[in-house]
């Protein structure tokens, strides 16, 4: 069967944009045609896959044609992905059986989200849409409140607490303030972490991701088309993805997510490694909680062992086991829900080619894995990357 | 046992063989008034569901206006009578103009005790809610983004009120799905008990707190959630009540309520609360 390879990506700076959603949609996709190392045209684009859960009420209909429009991608087959935050981890996983299946050779995969052009109280709008609404959202909960949720059950199951939480913020805090598209890029300290301004007890607001917009864009071609575009493609070895109750309540466990485990044991599988092989993850930290979860529920951490983990620094860029979130994460990159997986791909694109700056280099990196989670894990795309093929 | 008086479902309560008392606890002044989530319709509620603790086989009751009554049903599912089954009931539910109401056998006399027991709520903070109701019930109040229509509202409306839900070959299921594991219809109900122990919970900022609650969760210093594990096995999450202390743990027994939880349209929603018992 064809393998696939990421041979170019881009995106936008993440945070608060004058640009409207036509025109990020257009720099993102200009910085990806522009990152491809040998001729490229958008004329080449044989399918597109463009993730995005709304628009703030506009344009909800049709909304990946305008998009192409706005990017000479004029005829392009194209439509709009939806899994909630997942939707361009799907948008990619799509693109990715487009070519294995043989129909197309060159796949765009990308996403978006404008989430501030709403006025303070039209905004709340995005709280806890991607929940079971009529049962979570009655009942008080947005998305901080479920993670919240998750967290306290957490510290009551296993050996951790809060601490645990705040040394994920400040470490993905310390990546994203040497990342130039992040959303927020500064350093925060312990204390300053832990002393955050309550949002849904035990969450803080250092324990949140920001409200972000953004716009990030991803080429893939098939092996046999590949040396066209780049001689340094970035092979995607293996994508795995699995679903789960919508509802927190449904679920026999609320300390792991289920889907995680089961998406990433297929994106293992399919590419043949382990999570000892991994070098650099992508991990969806909406919330610090989800981090830690995520890096026992993608096997860089026994059950129970996530918050030792983050404790030990073992995620830290060049210094742990696996350097997790080199970008900054959700969590200082900024989460522009829709944009949000295939800006994985862009960071662990750049990542293993090594052609990241400013002391964010992971070394000697070869392998990179992505997650990205829909709501609060009722759907999870997971896919293995690296610089060999197999 | 015939008679008494206690506290029930988080409302005072007297009582003897032909007659159930509900009457908040609050007041401001002279006047009883009702808790910040609470309505005739939750104490008619309260009342019925007493009677049924008792041992009480009501099949249908007359109810004065000011409760509603398809949500009374839902919760109950006790028939409300309309000119044609009036002669029929046996009950009636009567409301004060004081925070009370009383389920009455037809044509008995009864003299009703003075409950004493009550607390003196916050003259302002008792008028902010209630400001904070009147505008929510405005016909133009819609939530921003989760919408939920009053059909898609009405069709849980038995399972959000009576914690009803489906028997799965050994298997209780709560909220209750449209098809069962065979992929067939699954009408049968099952009323859960309506208690349970807190698995986790949280108290949400008033901030962060949905368009549904955002003009009274200010007032109420938040929102706070809990994360239930039902004594009959399924688990939900639920708002605690409005008008009690929330000071809640992992592992506290609480038991579910119904009270109103917003309004949408120019219509109460209603559906199950938490209180610590």
């Amino acid at each position: 069967m064809v393998d696939v390879a990421v041979v170019g990506a881009g995106q936008t700076k993440y945070g608060n944009h004058a640009l409207g959603l036509k025109g990020m949609w257009a720099e993102a996709a200009l910085n990806a045609f522009e990152s491809v190392d040998g001729d490229f045209s958008p004329s080449q684009i044989d399918e597109a896959f463009i993730g995005s859960i709304a628009f703030g009420g506009s344009q909800l209909g049709n909304t990946a044609a305008l998009l192409t429009e706005h990017s000479a991608m004029d005829g392009v087959p194209v439509r709009r992905v939806e899994n909630a935050c997942a939707s361009s981890g799907f948008a990619f996983r799509d693109a990715w059986m487009a070519i294995k299946s043989g129909q197309a050779d060159v796949v765009v995969a990308g996403g978006i989200e404008k989430m501030n052009d709403l006025t303070p109280e039209r905004k709340r709008f995005w709280l806890g849409v991607s929940g079971d609404t009529e049962w979570e959202r009655l009942a008080g909960l947005t998305f901080p409140g479920t993670y919240a949720l998750m967290a306290r059950r957490y510290f009551h199951e296993f050996d951790s607490n809060h601490d645990d939480l705040v040394h994920i913020s400040v470490k993905n805090h310390a990546h994203g303030a040497m990342n130039p598209l992040a959303h927020i890029q500064k350093q925060v300290s312990f204390e300053k972490a832990a002393g955050g301004f309550m949002v849904a007890d035990p969450l803080t607001l250092y324990d949140c991701c920001p409200t972000s917009d953004g716009a990030s864009c991803v080429i893939l071609a098939a092996d046999h088309v590949v040396k066209q575009f780049t001689d340094t493609p970035v092979w995607v070895r293996g994508s795995g993805a699995s679903s789960d109750r919508l509802a927190l309540h449904d679920r026999p466990s609320i300390t792991q997510l289920k889907a995680t485990a089961e998406a990433s044991k297929r994106a293992y599988q399919q590419s043949g490694i382990t999570p000892r092989d991994i070098d650099l993850a992508e991990v969806h930290d909406c919330f610090t909680i989800a981090e830690l979860m995520a890096t026992e529920d993608l096997g860089f951490a026994q059950r129970g062992q996530g918050g030792a983990f983050a404790r030990e620094g073992r995620g830290m860029l060049n210094q742990g086991d696996v350097t997790i979130n080199s970008s900054g994460g959700l969590k200082s990159k900024g989460h522009p829900l829709g944009a949000t997986g295939t800006g994985q791909i862009v960071e662990v694109f750049k990542q293993l080619r090594g052609q990241v700056a400013d002391g964010r280099q992971v070394r000697d990196a070869e392998t990179a894995l992505t997650h990205n989670v829909g709501g609060s894990g009722a759907t999870c795309a997971v896919h293995v990357l690296g610089r060999e093929r197999q | 046992m015939t008679s008494g008086t206690d506290v029930w479902k988080g409302y005072l309560l007297a009582w003897d063989e032909t007659y159930t008392l509900i009457q908040s606890p609050f007041s401001k002044g002279d006047d009883r008034v009702f808790g910040a989530d609470s309505d005739y319709t939750t104490l008619a509620i309260a009342a019925l569901q007493h009677r049924v603790s008792l041992g009480d086989t009501i099949e249908c009751i007359s109810l004065a206006e000011g409760v509603n009554g398809s949500i009374f049903t839902m919760a109950t599912d006790v028939d409300v009578a309309d000119e044609s089954t009036y002669d029929s009931c046996k009950w009636d539910l009567l409301i004060g103009d004081d925070a009370t109401v009383v389920l009455v056998q037809r044509d008995v006399q009864i003299e009703l005790p003075e409950l004493e027991t009550f607390v003196e709520v916050d003259e302002d903070f008792q008028l902010a809610i209630a400001g904070a109701w009147e505008k929510e019930l405005q016909e133009a109040h819609v939530s921003q983004g989760a919408y939920v229509s009053s059909s898609q509202y009405n069709e849980g409306g038995v399972a959000r009120m009576a914690l009803s839900g489906q028997q799965f070959g050994e298997l209780l299921v709560w909220p209750p799905r449209q098809l069962n594991e065979k992929g067939d219809r699954e009408d049968g109900r099952v009323s859960l008990t309506p208690t349970g122990n807190v698995a986790s919970w949280t108290k949400l900022s008033a901030a962060g707190a949905p368009s549904e609650f955002s003009l009274r969760a200010p007032l109420l210093g938040g929102l706070t959630t809990v994360f239930l594990d039902l004594d009959d096995g399924p688990k939900g999450v639920f708002l605690m009540v409005d008008d009690e202390e929330n000071d809640v743990n992992i592992g506290d027994a609480v038991e579910l309520v119904v009270r109103r939880i917003y309004a949408q349209e120019g219509m109460i929603r209603y559906g199950l609360r938490g209180r610590i018992i």
